[in-house]
Parts: C-alpha cells; structure tokens; sequence
C-alpha cells in the first residue's frame, strides 16, 4: 500500500515552474512591477536625451537598454521568493524528497521566462524610442545576445536571491551583491547589443562577446549547481 | 493502544534518535537527546516553551542538520542522503505551508507531483473528501478560514502516504469541527503510521500517546512508556516545567 512512489526530477521542475507561473499570473505582481520601471525608465530616457535636440543616441542603445533590464529583472528576482518565504511554504518545499538543483532550475526557468515576457513588451518600444537603423538582419543576433544575457542574469539572480531570502535586509543585500557580479556580463551585452543596433555587426568582434556570456552562464551554472544545496539550506 | 514490546523477535524501531545535540551559536537548544519509537508508536513530546520541542521536530523533518548525534527513520540515517528519509515523512506543523494564490487542488498537484504521488487525481479527491474541503477544491486557498488551512493542510501531509506524521502542535488554532476532523482522521490512520506530536494539550496528548517525553532545556527530563496517568503526569509536568522555568 504504502510503496515507494517513483520519483522523477522532470516531473518535481514541471510542478515547480508550474507553481510560480500559475501564481504569478494571477497575481501579476512581479511582472506589473517589472513592465511599469522598464517604460518608465524609456520614456525618462527618451525625454531625457531628446529634450537637448537630435542627437545620436546609437553608442548609447545597448547601455540604455540593458539598464534598464537589469534593474527590472531585480524586481523581479527580489520577489521570487516571496511565496516561500512570506508564505511559510519554504519548509514545505524542503520537505519535499527533491533534489535541491531542481528546485534551483525550476525557479531560474521561472524567472527567465517572466523576463521573457517583459522583454518580449519592451523591446519594439526602445526599438521605436531610440534605434535608428533598422536591425531585422541581425535579429537573430540580438535574440541570441538577449537569451545569453538573461540567462546570466537569472543564473546569478536566482542563486543571490536563494542567499538573500534568509536574511532579514533581503531587499537591500540581492542589489548589493548582484549589481557588482553583474558587471563583466552587462557590459558584453551591452556592447554586443549596441553593435547590433548600429547595424555594424561583424562576426569577428562579435563573437569574442558572445563567448564570454556563454562563459558567465557556464561559471554560474556550475557555481549554482555545486552551491545551491547550502544556499537553499538552513 | 499499541503494545510496546514483549514479543521475542521484536521489529527495528520505526524512529531512532541517538545523542541528538543542536546548537545555535553558544546556545544549546539540544542536548543529548535520545529515545526510539516502534513502528505504529505514539510520541507526544511536552515540555515548556523553548524546551527544544520544535527543534527536535525540525530535525526529525529534515528542515534542521543536528549539530551531532545520529537520527534514523524507517530505516534511513538522516547522516545520509536524506532524500528517501524525507518520502516517508509527513509535517503538520501551525504554519499549513500551502500557497495562498493556489486553489486547493493546485496546492494538492503540486505535492503530489513533488512526492511522485502515481494515483495523483484520486488520491486528492479521497483526501479533499476525508477533510471535508471537496466543496472547495477549486476556491483559492487565501479565502479558507484558519480552519479549512489546517484541514488542508492535513490532506497534504497525507497525500504521500507518510509511514511517519510529524505534528508540531496540530490542534492549536483549530475550531471544535476542525479538532474532531483531526482527531477522527488520527484515529483511522494511528494504526498504519508512527507518530511524533509535539504538544502543550496535556489530555489530548496522553490519550493519543503510546510514549510521552517532557523535554526541558534541551534535555528529556521524563519518558514513560505505556498508560500514563493523567493527574500524575499533570503534577509531574508542571513540577519540571516550573523547575526548568526557575533554572
């Protein structure tokens, strides 16, 4: 009767990321939040730098763009999880017979895909506010620089908020800590990223910034995954 | 009442907790803290606010490493990979740890899945029809009363069919119907599951119980197997908890 079930890792992430898509999108806190700084922060920089006259904002594009991304995905990190935490749900969780890496993905993929969304939004609204050439060519360039970076930043994200869940100044410590780790990653995005608005793309220097945000991910993937058993932890 | 021992060839203890020690900082919460518990055994732990009663639930569950000392259940040594130990236990602790946004079902799904519950849709009918929320299993759990949380509660903790029930005082906060859907789903499930209730309703505790422990500063200061009276334990218990409120 009281046989062991078979435990599997796929179906415990399905149930995770199932979790926190679910109740996010009846809440919409997190991703309202996220939404409101990102066009906020557009339109103050497209006020901002328009009210002095035409200017050439291309060398400016991928800076302006990943600000803002990278201050809306802490929004989004910050609240990540607050359901286990304001909830009591956390001991829950940890009673669970799953492997503490799981539950690290599940909630990575969850936060990759809220800021998926968000980008999926801001992005034609900066493309119209502030790229003067037309990028279509490169499109899959620039997809391809998002996905890297945005999985840097939900990998480094996800991990610093599991640390910073357990401490009473969470909302401070998570920017405190992810904004200086952030830094080698935002600034390869950012100068791939402008290189694909300016329409000068070339492979030869663009590839050097691509392999260094596949580099970032991997060194915190792996970081992540030897660490997050002790980050979940006590 | 289960019977606690006699026969020749007696069956490994269901719970072993052997010089359970944990310290937080320069505090010892616990202190050599051993005792065993046969299979379908009833502990009811009492002991003054901050005696360790908690502490030593959370390490029976899992949430806390011990500092030393050696805890097994059903078989599975907590030194080890405590992923099987945790499949065979099941928490009913004040906080229901459900999802608030979650309807009840989902909150069910959800365990479900993590436990790998294989009868997943009946399994949640049965148990949404045994607390009595069956009505509400599509309502969001942040609109149930204290009441239906603590039965729900109560349905997740069984949903995986636990050998052991941690309970870490179940009837606080609970209305008279909630109370009896406890007791009434204790009673049908006491033959088939070990038990550790960590409670300050000394009655309630001594008529479940099979074993009871008073644990004061850390340390189990009384243990009685079998029939307790309940006058005498009362006296017992609060001449140690006046004691260790004194120390």
């Amino acid at each position: 009767m009281s046989a062991a079930p078979a435990l599997s890792g796929r179906r415990q992430f399905w149930a995770l990321l199932r979790k926190d898509v679910v109740s996010e999108l009846r809440t919409k806190e997190m991703l309202i939040s996220m939404f409101l700084f990102s066009m906020l922060a557009m339109v103050v920089f497209h006020y901002a730098f328009t009210a002095t006259g035409d200017i050439d904002l291309s060398p400016f594009t991928g800076g302006m763009l990943w600000a803002v991304f990278v201050f809306a995905s802490l929004l989004g990190l910050n609240r990540s999880f607050v359901h286990e935490k304001d909830e009591g749900c956390l001991d829950g969780l940890l009673l669970c017979p799953v492997d503490r890496v799981t539950i690290f993905f599940a909630k990575m993929t969850g936060n990759l895909i809220f800021l998926g969304l968000i980008q999926l939004l801001a992005v034609p609204v900066f493309t119209v506010f502030f790229v003067t050439s037309g990028y279509w060519a490169d499109l899959s360039t620039f997809v391809a620089v998002l996905v890297l970076a945005d999985i840097g930043i939900c990998v480094l994200g996800t991990l610093l908020a599991t640390i910073a869940m357990s401490t009473r100044a969470r909302d401070l410590l998570l920017p405190i800590v992810f904004l200086p780790l952030i830094v080698p990653l935002l600034i390869a995005a950012t100068a791939a990223t402008t290189e694909v608005f300016s329409g000068d793309v070339t492979w030869a220097t663009l590839w050097g910034k691509l392999a260094f945000l596949l580099g970032y991910d991997a060194v915190f993937l792996v970081a992540a995954w030897g660490t997050y058993d002790f980050a979940i932890g006590e | 009442m289960t019977a606690s021992g006699g026969d020749a060839a007696a069956p490994a203890p269901e719970i072993v907790v052997d010089g359970l020690t944990r310290v937080f900082g320069r505090r010892d919460v616990l202190r050599d803290v051993s005792f065993s518990v046969e299979r379908g055994g009833f502990v009811a732990l009492f002991g003054p606010n901050g005696a360790g009663k908690t502490t030593t639930l959370r390490v029976l569950a899992t949430l806390l490493a011990p500092t030393s000392g050696s805890v097994s259940i059903a078989g599975h040594s907590l030194a080890d990979d405590p992923t099987p130990l945790r499949r065979t236990i099941g928490l009913i602790s004040h906080s229901p740890l459900l999802y608030r946004d979650l309807t009840a079902y989902e909150n069910l799904r959800f365990y479900a899945d993590m436990y790998g519950v294989e009868d997943r849709e009946q399994r949640i009918t049965e148990l949404l029809d045994r607390v009595e929320l069956a009505h509400r299993r599509y309502d969001i759990v942040r609109t149930f009363s204290k009441g239906m949380l603590q039965r729900l509660a109560i349905a997740r903790a069984l949903l995986h069919r636990p050998r052991v029930l941690l309970l870490d005082e179940p009837h606080s906060g609970l209305d008279p119907h909630a109370v009896d859907i406890l007791d009434g789903l204790l009673a049908e499930i006491r033959a088939e599951h070990t038990f550790v209730m960590v409670t300050h309703h000394i009655q309630k505790g001594l008529e479940l119980a099979s074993q009871v422990l008073i644990l004061d500063g850390g340390r189990i200061v009384f243990r009685q197997t079998g029939a307790v009276d309940p006058q005498a334990f009362t006296a017992v218990y609060r001449e140690h908890v006046r004691e260790g409120a004194v120390a």
